[in-house]
């Protein structure tokens, strides 16, 4: 169990906290997600879990442990693979990973099987001696994703796995997180795409400004106790309407070209639908009674997830 | 063990990066090998052995007889020397040479004035000899010169105590036997090699003129192993950029381990670049025209020349990992190093020997770090320097090194506080 107890980060000690109380339980061998928007917190709080940073206030504790006592009895039992491509293009895969194995200190015959492993897990052996920059986007992920499992970690922390990838290596990435999550592997996972999320975790937290506004089990997460009402629209919502209307709905939230209420009364649509159509918006869709993981996103923090 | 496979990996990684960075490379062997060729031939002429302005001399007169005071004076009529005027003894007069401070120190030895006045046959006694103390790094045609300078003032000081003589007495046998016995002027010349350089001000300044190759072999040596700031900081800001510090670091990596990767391997290919183009001064330079490069043959000064690379290299690769640290862009490492790097060596007497800038100029090279080098250089391949002579400009080298390095890890205080 990953214990995250009333964590508070502040990169100077004028500014407001990057991380301001969060408190997380992680389950052993779950498929954690971790969504917020840009600057809610994320990175912070996987950099302090890798050891990154130093904790200023709370605590990090990993099966009874703290942090640093766990990193240094079990020092490649925590891996970080970060959304950018950390490795070294002018190096071929084979190179990449030899290195990153050797940098952990792994035996030689042990670094020889687990770069052998990691080639066939990620699907690198058609281009192990090709040069690691000359690589497509799918490829690069999936080297990003191999390095990090060098270490046979039992924490995996991956930030963004599938920015900029295409659909086939996507999928691709997100069977193989699948499956380190069923070989028993902890995994805590921040993407932008809530379908991912969804598809792929099993308990998941939202952090904004630095707080957790919800987190639990994904079902949990879902299940919506209001009904709510969500309309796409042709055309993007002005904002003298939006700004209005969050003014007189509360639960109001939009995105470019959607828009929110929950709860929904039920009496205020016609009033909304004459408002639109007088602003020259037309709605495309509407749906009712259900949300998904953007839904409930956009509700707890009031904006979309790429604002 | 653990670490040695760590080391291991990282010597590799850079090792393999350099290797097949091909602009690195060529500012590393190819840039530096042609201005040393192009330099050593395009400059031959510009450092044909000459005198310089600011050559000169000292007397140590142990006789202070009025005969030796006549010499003093006829010898400060030359125009072209400077005069240093009298030395307390000859042992202040050997470190005056050795630190290059002047070019020849002439002893006249007891018994000069007597010897004056003597009419004896040279080859029934020599009597004392006139020494001359002379700096080996000037030009041999400049010794001879001062050499025969003296000899001549000396004689003409005989003739003109005969002359009084006769006048005295009218004697005409005694100008007979003078004219066939009488000691010839003779200056032997001593070499004085360097020992114990330096001077209490610590700014010693050898007079030295090195021969093109000696000037443009070294210089263009230094100006190039400061240039692994290239290949140094592009590797260095991409790990920053692409968070392969920060795996680094999730992996336990340390800074200090991190900047260990680094300075070996780019030591040892500062070292291969010290051998390559010492090679070129010895074997291109001549096929080419020039002079071949002369090492100093003794393992002593070998040993030092060595040890002046293995400071170079230090602070070159210090340096670079500075700018590494200051850069947020490896356009911008370039730019900086680069410029750095050239006002450096503009500066420190590498594009243009600090012995051709005017004297109020020269001072200034003692800012640059690649004049301590060019200095420690020349003070084992001009004077035959052992590794005693090259401790200022190395332990120069050193602290700028180690400073350097403070402030890279400094800059670096995040990555470091994240290996903890």
């Amino acid at each position: 169990m990953i214990v995250v107890h009333d964590l508070v980060h502040r990169y100077r000690p004028d500014a407001s906290p990057a991380l301001d109380g969060v408190t997380l339980q992680i389950e052993r061998g779950s498929l954690f997600g971790l969504l917020g928007p840009n600057g809610a917190g994320k990175t912070t709080l996987i950099s302090l879990v890798a050891g990154l940073l130093a904790a200023q206030l709370g605590r990090i504790t990993i099966d009874g442990q703290p942090l640093a006592d766990f990193r240094s009895t079990q020092p490649n039992a925590i891996a970080l693979v970060p959304q950018d491509y950390a490795f070294y293009p002018m190096l071929t895969v084979a190179e990449n990973l030899a290195f990153f194995a050797g940098v952990q200190g792994l035996a030689r015959s042990l670094q020889t099987e687990r770069c052998a492993a990691a080639i066939h897990f990620a699907r690198l052996e058609g281009v192990a001696r090709q040069l690691a920059g000359e690589l497509s986007g799918g490829l690069r992920r999936r080297l990003n994703l191999a390095i990090g499992l060098l270490g046979d970690p039992a924490l995996l922390l991956l930030d963004e796995p599938t920015v900029g990838v295409d659909p086939q290596s996507r999928h691709f990435l997100l069977d193989a997180i699948r499956d380190l999550g069923e070989a028993g592997k902890t995994v805590i996972y921040t993407s932008h795409y809530m379908d991912e999320v969804e598809a792929l975790c099993d308990r998941v937290a939202i952090i904004d400004h630095g707080k957790v506004l919800v987190q639990g089990r994904l079902t949990d997460v879902l299940r919506d106790e209001a009904p709510a009402l969500t309309l796409r629209l042709d055309r993007a919502l002005p904002s003298t309407l939006a700004d209005d209307w969050a003014v007189r709905y509360p639960g109001f939230a939009h995105t470019r070209d959607s828009i929110r209420l929950h709860p929904f009364v039920a009496e205020a649509l016609p009033g909304l639908l004459a408002e639109l159509q007088a602003a020259d918006c037309q709605p495309r869709a509407l749906s009712f009674g259900t949300q998904n993981l953007e839904e409930v996103f956009m509700r707890l923090t009031r904006r979309s997830l790429r604002d | 063990m653990n670490t040695l496979i760590r080391l291991a990996a990282l010597w590799r990684k850079e090792t393999l990066a350099l290797l097949r960075d091909r602009h690195g490379l060529a500012a590393l062997f190819l840039m530096p090998a042609i201005f040393i060729l192009v330099m050593s031939l395009a400059l031959r002429d510009a450092f044909v052995p000459g005198m310089p302005a600011d050559l000169g001399y000292a007397i140590v007169d142990i006789d202070r007889s009025e005969a030796s005071q006549a010499l003093e004076q006829q010898l400060a009529g030359i125009d072209v020397l400077r005069e240093f005027g009298v030395l307390e003894s000859e042992s202040v007069a050997r470190e005056a040479v050795a630190s290059g401070r002047i070019a020849f120190v002439l002893v006249i030895p007891q018994g000069f004035a007597a010897q004056m006045a003597s009419t004896r046959s040279a080859t029934a006694d020599p009597g004392p000899t006139l020494r001359m103390l002379a700096d080996p790094t000037v030009p041999l045609a400049v010794r001879n010169g001062f050499r025969q300078q003296v000899e001549a003032e000396v004689t003409r000081l005989q003739l003109t105590g005969l002359l009084g003589r006769i006048g005295r007495s009218l004697m005409i046998p005694e100008l007979h036997e003078l004219a066939s016995n009488a000691p010839p002027p003779q200056v032997l010349t001593e070499a004085v090699r360097g020992t114990g350089v330096g001077d209490e001000a610590g700014n010693a300044t050898p007079q030295a003129l090195p021969s093109s190759v000696q000037q443009n072999v070294p210089a263009w040596l230094i100006f190039s192993m400061f240039f692994v700031v290239v290949p140094i900081s592009a590797v260095f800001i991409a790990e920053r950029q692409h968070g392969t510090l920060q795996r680094l670091a999730t992996q336990q990596v340390s800074f200090g381990l991190i900047l260990a990767g680094k300075l070996l391997p780019f030591f040892v290919v500062n070292q291969v670049q010290a051998v390559v183009m010492v090679l070129v001064g010895q074997h291109l330079v001549p096929l080419a025209g020039g002079e071949a490069l002369v090492l100093p043959a003794s393992a002593a000064s070998l040993f030092a020349l060595w040890l002046m690379a293995a400071a170079v290299s230090l602070a070159a690769v210090a340096w670079a990992l500075l700018i590494a640290s200051v850069a947020r862009t490896s356009e911008q490492a370039t730019v900086i190093g680069g410029v750095g790097n050239i006002l450096m060596g503009a500066i420190g007497g590498i594009m243009v020997p600090k012995f051709v800038m005017p004297a109020t100029m020269q001072p200034l090279t003692q800012i640059s770090p690649m004049a301590w080098a060019l200095d420690g250089f020349h003070r084992v391949m001009l004077r035959d320097g052992v590794a005693t002579d090259i401790l200022p400009p190395a332990i120069a080298l050193v602290s700028f090194a180690l400073a350097a390095l403070g402030v890279a890890i400094l800059l670096n205080r995040r990555a470091l506080r994240a290996t903890r």
